[in-house]
């Protein structure tokens, strides 16, 4: 069945990517079709638990452990998953791959337009030059077919957009944003940060960078502080392909929406060169149909888009599409987290007002520049500080009945919690990979996802590194009592949600999928521009790196396109 | 707007309404969704315990969490909330666990719920002694969903703290809500002031860490 309707460009996914693929490509004036595998959430009216409080949640919000396990199995086991967010996530019965024995990923998908970036932690980084140099310099993989300063600009457009609060600090191993202004510090921080700067004068502590709004900007308002971004957030204060880009995309009138699409394959002309058309099939009426356009955006996510340039395999290109490298589901990457955690006893006559959906951040300090030339590891981490009061949640497993342990459920404890993941960079590795099984499908007749990842040696000394360094900090910071994370028994490969690398760019045409504008070697109108591109991890949370990329391919595209590159 | 649904969004915009930015509001919706989701506990017919059984469960959580010159316990529903969760919530095993414990208590001490209230707490204390080796009682132990080893007193405690402090009750007139509007990170903590309450259960924030 052909739909007869043709538009200029197809975009399959509505995430981070997807939503900054269609907001560029509509408003350089083509007429683009978004493609959604998940089901519709509407800005604002979809976020229904948004404010709810615990009592009106099923079992006070107390996770259903027997229904988590049954249907969301790897799903829960992320900080956002809960009573409050379940409509946004996939259901893993529904959805299964297999993981190969010994070497885990966790695959966390959401199931709903806008994606993760519902979901995404909001932190938002740039990388540096030292990180689109690494490959090279140290030798490993191929090199980035670019530099920090041909994404420069982008990371500009795209921030300026989206809205970053956050510190300007001049560091060449973690360049500033375009900041709106950063959020406040809990006086225990203030504390801290005096101490590190005087014992640890190498180590910046500076507020997490955030796509959270500190004040009203583009038509968006400032954040109300009430805490759960991952909600939904009607007051889109926080970036979402709902409450910023879909939005912009939607104005121009020129972007059309489908949810619930599952796109199966794409197909190409007899030449190999070009795409012709996108395969779905209606996830609630089981309905097949082929969309056509000039111009494709893969956006799918780093392993959906994989598995579909996977099941695209046909006679030109039997190990995939846009496969000749070899390269398509190899070098799997994320990064690795590790959690130490320190008590303190400071400033415990000091509260808050608020929640602060954001914590601190210490740049990577490890490997940068020429300092540490003689560390038996590469790359480096960065740690995500978090800082929290505990209270009766903490220490209500105590003995004792009556007026008195009453008494002490109310009261905060005098005590502080200062947490500092690591999150470790990781390699691309050829053997960290997503292929398809031989036989086993899902309930569309699509070939299941196989993912085997183990984390390579580097990270694993990086890791060990991570609470060498966390332990000097914790003592600095003045720390009561500390316990750094476990450096055997690692977290999953996935856990961190940074899935990337498995559709790599580089010049050679051999050796990586994606030529230095997202666009696929040998077929001039398809390009990827979710985290599958990636070429290497570095320490920081990618998805702003993801933006600037859309961008940026989209504005090379569209050039294309309106030069008649793309016409037969 | 009816009544009901102003009591809720007012209680939801509670202390800071003052520093709510003037554009923040609820869209019907959410109005309609928020004023029509009951509190659990008063969502689901309670249909597991017997008459007795939910006699002694009562003094117990009343035991646990007296009233004071704030509501206690039963006030606030923690026995509805443990009836549920037992019911609902629980492993067959964690059940188990809990019924014996509750039959035996009520075998050993058969006018338990007209014993005077020393006598009472005499036989919670040593119904915690006898369980002072679980590892329920250790410094930590709080950061996970749930302590499938707790001994019947331990879950019962718990259940009883959490269908207290995260109860309409609990949240809002023993804790008090974390006003929104805005984030300030440094603001004096008086020793009258209590926690804030918190929108989810804690332990889920940390699974997955």
């Amino acid at each position: 069945m052909i739909d007869s309707q043709e538009f200029d460009a197809i975009v399959v996914g509505s995430g981070i990517s997807g939503g900054w693929a269609a907001k560029e490509l509509c408003e350089r004036g083509l007429k683009v079709l978004v493609l959604e595998r998940g089901k519709d959430i509407r800005h604002g009216i979809d976020y229904k638990a948004e404010h709810a409080q615990a009592f009106q949640l099923p079992h006070y919000g107390m996770p259903d452990r027997k229904r988590n396990a049954r249907e969301y199995p790897i799903q829960s086991t992320s900080y956002a998953f809960s009573e409050a967010t379940i409509q946004y996530w996939n259901n893993d019965k529904d959805n299964p791959y297999v993981q190969t024995e010994g070497k885990p990923f966790s695959w966390v998908r959401a199931d709903a337009v806008g994606g993760r970036s519902l979901l995404w932690g909001r932190q938002t980084y740039r990388f540096s030059e030292q990180d689109f140099n690494a490959n090279r310099v140290d030798g490993t993989s191929i090199p980035w077919p670019i530099k920090y300063q041909d994404i420069a600009p982008w990371y500009s457009y795209v921030e300026k957009f989206i809205g970053v609060s956050g510190e300007a600090e001049g560091l060449a191993e973690l360049p500033d944003s375009e900041f709106l202004p950063p959020m406040e510090y809990f006086a225990l921080e203030k504390t801290i940060k005096g101490r590190l700067k005087k014992k640890l004068p190498d180590i910046t502590l500076t507020m997490g960078r955030a796509a959270i709004l500190t004040q009203n900007h583009n038509g968006r308002v400032a954040c109300h502080y009430c805490g759960p971004c991952h909600r939904g957030c009607s007051t889109g204060s926080y970036f979402s392909s709902q409450s910023s880009t879909l939005p912009a995309a939607t104005a121009t009138g020129n972007l059309t929406l489908l949810p619930n699409q599952v796109v199966e394959s794409l197909e190409h002309d007899e030449t190999g060169s070009r795409i012709t058309g996108v395969r779905t099939i209606d996830s609630i009426t089981g309905e097949r149909k082929l969309h056509t356009a000039k111009i494709f955006f893969m956006c799918a996510s780093t392993i959906g888009t994989t598995q579909i340039l996977l099941n695209s395999a046909s006679e030109l290109y039997p190990n995939g599409l846009a496969n000749k490298s070899g390269a398509l589901g190899k070098y799997l990457m994320d990064h690795l987290q590790v959690l130490h955690m320190g008590m303190f006893v400071d400033n415990t006559d000091s509260y808050y007002q608020g929640n602060r959906p954001n914590g601190l951040y210490i740049p990577r300090f490890r490997n940068v520049g020429d300092q540490d030339s003689d560390a038996d590891f590469v790359r480096g981490y960065g740690y995500q500080c978090h800082t929290f009061r505990p209270e009766w949640q903490m220490s209500f497993n105590k003995k004792g009945f009556g007026v008195d342990y009453k008494e002490s459920l109310t009261k905060p404890m005098d005590l502080w919690v200062w947490a500092t993941a690591a999150f470790i960079e990781c390699l691309p590795d050829e053997s960290n990979q997503v292929t398809l099984h031989a036989s086993k499908k899902d309930r569309f007749g699509i070939p299941q996802v196989v993912t085997q990842f183990d984390w390579d040696d580097n990270t694993r000394k990086l890791a060990q590194d991570s609470a060498t360094q966390a332990e000097k900090i914790m003592r600095a910071a003045g720390a009561l009592y500390y316990q750094t994370g476990d450096t055997e028994n690692l977290a999953k490969g996935g856990s961190a949600v940074h899935e990337m690398g498995t559709a790599r760019m580089g010049d050679d045409p051999s050796k990586a999928v994606l030529n230095k504008h997202n666009q696929a070697h040998g077929i001039d109108n398809l390009f990827v521009t979710d985290g599958s591109f990636m070429t290497s991890a570095s320490c920081v949370n990618p998805s702003l790196t993801y933006m600037a990329f859309t961008a940026r391919a989209c504005a090379y595209a569209a050039e294309q396109f309106k030069a008649g590159k793309f016409n037969a | 707007m009816n009544r009901r649904e102003f009591i809720q969004c007012a209680a939801l915009l509670a202390a800071g309404s003052a520093g709510i930015p003037n554009t923040w509001s609820m869209n019907h919706e959410q109005h309609r969704f928020l004023a029509a989701e009951k509190s659990y506990i008063n969502n689901k017919p309670l249909t597991f315990f017997s008459d007795q059984q939910r006699a002694v469960v009562k003094v117990i959580a009343q035991l646990i969490i007296p009233t004071t010159d704030t509501l206690g316990a039963v006030e606030a529903g923690s026995d509805r909330f443990i009836e549920l969760m037992v019911a609902d919530w629980f492993m067959p095993q964690e059940r188990n666990v809990f019924t014996s414990g509750l039959n035996d208590l009520m075998e050993q001490q058969k006018d338990f719920i007209n014993l005077p209230v020393a006598a009472q707490i005499n036989i919670l204390e040593q119904l915690e002694d006898d369980a002072a080796d679980a590892p329920w009682f250790e410094f930590g132990n709080t950061i996970r969903v749930w302590d499938g080893d707790a001994p019947f007193i331990c879950q019962f405690k718990e259940l009883t703290v959490l269908g207290f402090l995260l109860s309409e009750v609990g949240s809002q007139q023993v804790l008090r809500p974390n006003p929104m509007g805005s984030f300030k990170g440094d603001i004096p903590l008086l020793d009258t002031d209590v926690s804030y309450a918190t929108e989810l259960p804690m332990r889920i924030e940390f699974e997955g860490l």
